[in-house]
């Protein structure tokens, strides 16, 4: 089981959260002024990364709030946890 | 007592007998004994049948790797655990064993006559070619096939005991009660970390409880361990866990542990669980799993009196027990030779030692040649005989060919083919396994979670080697969950 650290709340674990899918997937601001296909791209298309990977997270029974974290889908461990809103930290150089 | 329990030694306790019931007939046993060591004391070595062709089978290893003593423990109608491992279940007065997977008796399995009509059944035959004539299905052949396959049967009513579960946290776990674990477990203390040690044995020690030729620190290794266990007993931050398999490695360092509390208890108390699941996540984790022994492959090695060499040691030195009078010990390594001189120095005859490589030195086999012991060189296991109980080796030598060499007469065969790094909690981790190409095993490599393994799970076999690689794994897993200190040093000599 995942041990999540929640930056509400610190560290609880995984059957707290729920998953939220891709992070940093941004609604198109006027959605009458794009065509079919990139409206069909946000709704559906999403990465499947072998490697780190930027996800949401929603602390669902705890806090309630949603949050940002990169994890490392071979090895699922998290590499940074970061507050909705805020930019996708740099992790060039981390190793795990 | 009789002739297979030696007159002194091992860690029974002599003056409290216990009488337990195989098949229903009566023996005795002493306080410390398993099942398996309580047998063999008895010269029982037949205790069960094989699952396909109903083959006599015997007690081959001492511990958890025991692949054929399957009995049935029973307390009353519904509380009745099949397939449980003899060498696994401590022995309490009023134990009721029976074998399985066979029918009338042990000795005379009507289920035999398949090992008859073998050659006609080939591997994988499929039990749906009895469907013809259709009535005969449910009438005569599933009733017979399901009779005569399957092993344990299952009880009937519904299971009365009470399971209980606890959630815990630690600095660092400790996987593993041996040489290794407690060093790790006692350095890692020593650091000031929060310490949960888990063994799956009674008794904490590992091989060190059959371990009679090394000393630690000037004192036998039997009292080092005592010594440490009473130290880390005394500790406020240490937690120490017995009768606790740790069966599932989760991610971020979940560990699953199961802990047996009134398993080996004549009358259980009603206010105890009978089990406890245990789920921890450490901070750190250090697997001193060990290292189980490798059978040899030859024809009929399966009979009843043929057992790991490392067996018949933890048999002789721990429980007081000779595995027979007159003993062939099949080889691939030095280790064997140890089991051999002690044996022989408790009276065993040994019959001969073969070993199958052509050029053998090293203290342990000069010491066997030097006390006269039957070496053979170049020499395997060709095949066995003996219907219920091994009676003779046929022994071949290797030259360019194999060619049989002698037929010696025994009443135990001890075969060592070297061991093998127990690396499964490893590897459930999703650590990934590096060769070894000098000792010819799989060892840890690359981790996948914060975990270390020390001991002769990652491939050491000394002592001398593995207590100090104990002690570091245990100093450094503290340091990385935020504790200094430095690993003590221990001195490792022979005793004598």
């Amino acid at each position: 089981m995942l041990l999540i650290d929640c930056p509400y709340c610190g560290p609880r674990p995984e059957i707290e959260f729920a998953y939220g899918g891709q992070a940093h997937v941004a609604r198109p601001r006027t959605p009458g002024s794009v065509n079919d296909q990139e409206w069909a791209d946000y709704l559906y298309t999403r990465v499947n990364t072998r490697g780190v990977h930027a996800e949401r997270w929603r602390h669902a029974r705890g806090c309630g709030r949603f949050f940002n974290a990169l994890r490392d889908t071979t090895t699922d461990h998290f590499i940074a946890i970061y507050k909705t809103g805020t930019p996708r930290p740099d992790t060039s150089g981390s190793s795990r | 007592m009789n002739r297979f329990r030696t007159a002194q030694g091992g860690r029974i306790d002599r003056s409290r007998p216990i009488n337990f019931r195989f098949d229903g007939r009566s023996y005795q046993g002493f306080a410390g004994d398993t099942l398996a060591s309580a047998l063999l004391a008895n010269g029982i070595h037949l205790v069960g049948r094989s699952f396909k062709y109903h083959r006599p089978r015997g007690i081959l290893a001492a511990g958890c790797e025991e692949p054929n003593a399957l009995v049935g423990i029973r307390r009353d109608s519904a509380r009745y655990t099949p397939n449980v491992r003899a060498t696994q279940v401590e022995l309490y007065e009023g134990l009721d064993a029976v074998s399985q997977n066979r029918w009338p008796s042990l000795a005379f399995d009507w289920g035999g006559i398949s090992g008859l009509i073998a050659p006609f059944i080939p591997a994988g035959f499929y039990y749906k070619t009895f469907m013809w004539p259709r009535r005969a299905w449910f009438a005569l052949y599933e009733p017979a096939i399901r009779r005569s396959a399957g092993l344990g049967v299952a009880p009937t009513q519904p299971d009365p005991d009470r399971y209980s579960h606890r959630y815990a946290h630690c600095d660092v776990l400790v996987v593993g009660g041996g040489a290794a674990g407690l060093a790790a477990a006692l350095a890692a203390a020593d650091a000031g970390a929060r310490v949960i040690l888990c063994d799956e044995q009674a008794e904490l020690g590992g091989a060190l409880l059959a371990e009679r030729s090394a000393a630690v620190d000037g004192r036998p290794a039997t009292s080092w361990v005592s010594q440490a266990v009473t130290s880390l007993a005394g500790r406020a931050d240490v937690t120490v866990l017995t009768r606790t398999t740790a069966f599932g490695y989760f991610p971020h360092n979940l560990i699953g542990l199961c802990e047996r509390i009134t398993d080996h208890l004549d009358s259980p108390p009603a206010h105890l669980p009978r089990e406890r699941l245990w789920q921890v996540r450490a901070r750190e984790v250090v697997l001193c799993t060990g290292a189980i022994e490798r059978p040899l492959v030859f024809p009929g090695n399966d009979r009843p009196g043929i057992l790991l060499a490392g067996a018949a040691r933890t048999y002789l030195n721990r429980y007081g027990v000779l595995p027979g009078t007159r003993v062939v010990i099949a080889t691939a390594g030095d280790s064997a030779y140890e089991t051999a001189i002690e044996l022989s120095q408790a009276g065993v005859e040994i019959a001969a030692i073969a070993d199958v490589r052509a050029q053998v030195s090293g203290p342990w086999p000069d010491a066997a040649r030097q006390a006269g012991l039957p070496v053979h060189l170049s020499s395997t296991v060709l095949g066995t005989r003996g219907r219920l109980r091994i009676s003779a080796v046929e022994l071949g030598i290797s030259t360019d060919t194999v060619r049989p060499s002698a037929t010696v007469a025994c009443d135990a065969l001890l075969m060592s083919g070297g061991y093998t790094p127990s690396v499964h909690l490893f590897s459930q981790s999703r650590g990934k396994l590096a060769w070894d190409a000098e000792h010819r095993v799989f060892v840890p490599g690359r981790s996948a979670e914060h975990e270390r393994s020390a001991g002769a799970c990652r491939g050491l076999s000394e002592l001398s080697e593995i207590l100090p690689d104990g002690a570091r794994a245990g100093a450094q897993a503290a340091q990385a969950a935020g504790h200094e200190g430095t690993p003590r040093q221990y001195h490792v000599t022979a005793w004598s």
